[in-house]
């Protein structure tokens, strides 16, 4: 289970602060799969890095009661200047898990080739979504948290996350930001509205779908 | 029990994969990769030694100049580079609060870690370098020599855990730093001992920390031949004070930190 009670997040913007989010309280079961939607700016990926624990709320808390992989996005969890494989080594030390074990995924599933042997900084976007995903994959978490990110990459690579992440690891919560109607009514159990700050979780995916083509 | 054991397990894995990404990131792998890292402490210490021996004579108050210097200026480099690696740190490594398990202290620790073997290793080969040519003396008090410099590195990284997350809070003290740290020198010990001031400069070095510990430090490489005084209360006091003013800034920081 995850528990995030009432949870508040504030940015400083001018002499003032912008309240992103301002009071969510969510709870995700194992294996249950979300949908967040929200228009740009509505605090989606603001709540995935506070569920990630990669910044903090600014009151309101979250339990854990489950491992939660870190962010799956665009930027972040990279050391540009080290190379791939030296990225992969140092999420198999800070993971405790074999680097062997993790480089031979990564090299399958990222299909990088000589490329994990450059520094970070020279991937194209495409090509980090790769190496995130192939590294966030590798290691065994009960909860995934996916920032959009899904939409990146070819059919070939579409095909191959669709496989390890809705169908190997089914029984995995699922944390999904997007904007792809397709996708979310395809995987989501539920889905969780933004707007203005505040969040409605609505059980059936279709009816979240409506409001937020309304917003 | 076995959660503390776990919990120390996660802390070993973590520093030892920073401290080689850190390396690995400054120093690459080429040529003579991490041993990088005391090339620039040896340099400074043997090129400023020979200076001042060319300046000073062979000795000064009955030591060797090359020693005294160059045990100085170990200290002296530990100290501004590792207040210059600790500015903006938490920034630098925002892609570390992706994981969890890595805590802001980890990274400020291993930053200072580096800098501190650095130095170590530039020390240790200094004093076998010089010791046959007869530059430097074997250390009069091993123990001595260990707690001075142990005291030492307490104090600055005490001195670490303030100004990181200061530096994350204002802007201005990154321009202020490297004025800082040099007007520090005179209050460092790194060119004199205490009993060679004046009455009025010693009572002010006595609330030095950094110069009590490098008396000592002194005391244990050349032993009664220098006039070393030193007190414990004060670079240990005043190390407390800071690591715990240190930990709440740490603390507040990480808690508004925006990561990008």
């Amino acid at each position: 289970m995850i528990h995030c009670d009432q949870l508040t997040k504030s940015y400083p913007m001018g002499s003032g602060r912008k309240r992103v989010l301002k009071g969510i309280d969510l709870d995700v079961r194992p294996g249950q799969h979300i949908g967040f939607l929200g228009r740009n700016g509505a605090g989606k990926t603001t709540l995935i890095k506070l569920i990630g624990g990669v910044e903090m709320p600014t009151s309101g808390r979250i339990r854990r009661k489950m491992s939660v992989s870190w962010p799956l996005g665009f930027g972040g969890g990279f050391q540009g200047s080290l190379t791939g494989y030296d990225n992969a080594r140092f999420i198999a030390r800070i993971y405790g898990y074999e680097y062997s074990e993790i480089r031979d995924f990564v090299e399958d599933f990222s299909e990088l080739g000589a490329q994990l042997r450059m520094p970070v900084k020279t991937y194209s976007s495409g090509m980090r979504a790769r190496l995130g995903f192939a590294l966030s994959l590798a290691i065994e978490f009960d909860c995934y948290l996916i920032d959009e990110i899904i939409m990146v990459g070819d059919a070939n690579f579409h095909q191959k996350c669709h496989y390890e992440l809705f169908e190997k690891r089914r029984d995995r919560a699922l944390i999904f930001a997007s904007h792809s109607f397709e996708l979310v009514r395809e995987f989501c159990d539920c889905a969780l509205v933004l707007d203005d700050g505040l969040g409605t979780i609505y059980p059936d995916v279709n009816e979240a779908l409506e409001v937020y083509a309304a917003l | 029990m076995s959660s503390f054991a776990a919990g120390w397990r996660i802390q070993r894995r973590v520093i030892s994969a920073l401290i080689i990404r850190e390396l690995v990131t400054r120093f690459g792998r080429e040529n003579i990769g991490f041993l990088w890292v005391m090339v620039e402490p040896l340099l400074f210490a043997t090129l400023v030694g020979i200076l001042w021996r060319y300046m000073k004579g062979p000795e000064m108050h009955g030591v060797s100049v090359v020693a005294f210097v160059a045990s100085g200026y170990i200290g002296l480099t530990l100290f501004r580079n590792s207040v210059s690696r600790s500015i903006r740190v938490f920034s630098v490594n925002g892609s570390l609060m992706y994981h969890r398990q890595i805590k802001v202290l980890d990274f400020i620790f291993v930053r200072f870690l580096i800098e501190m073997i650095g130095a170590m290793m530039a020390f240790g080969f200094i004093a076998v370098l010089l010791m046959p040519l007869g530059y430097f003396p074997i250390p009069a008090d091993l123990g001595a020599l260990i707690g001075g410099w142990s005291l030492y590195c307490l104090f600055t990284f005490s001195l670490c855990l303030v100004l990181a997350p200061l530096s994350e809070l204002s802007d201005a003290l990154e321009k202020l730093v490297p004025v800082t740290t040099y007007v520090m020198i005179p209050f460092s010990g790194v060119f004199n001992m205490t009993s060679w001031l004046t009455p009025e400069a010693q009572k002010v070095m006595y609330y030095s920390p950094f110069v009590q510990g490098m008396e000592l430090m002194r005391y244990g490489i050349f032993g009664d031949r220098v006039n070393a005084q030193w007190n414990l209360g004060v670079p240990l006091a005043g190390s407390m004070i800071f690591i715990l003013i240190g930990l709440a800034l740490c603390r507040r920081v990480r808690r508004v930190l925006v990561v990008e």
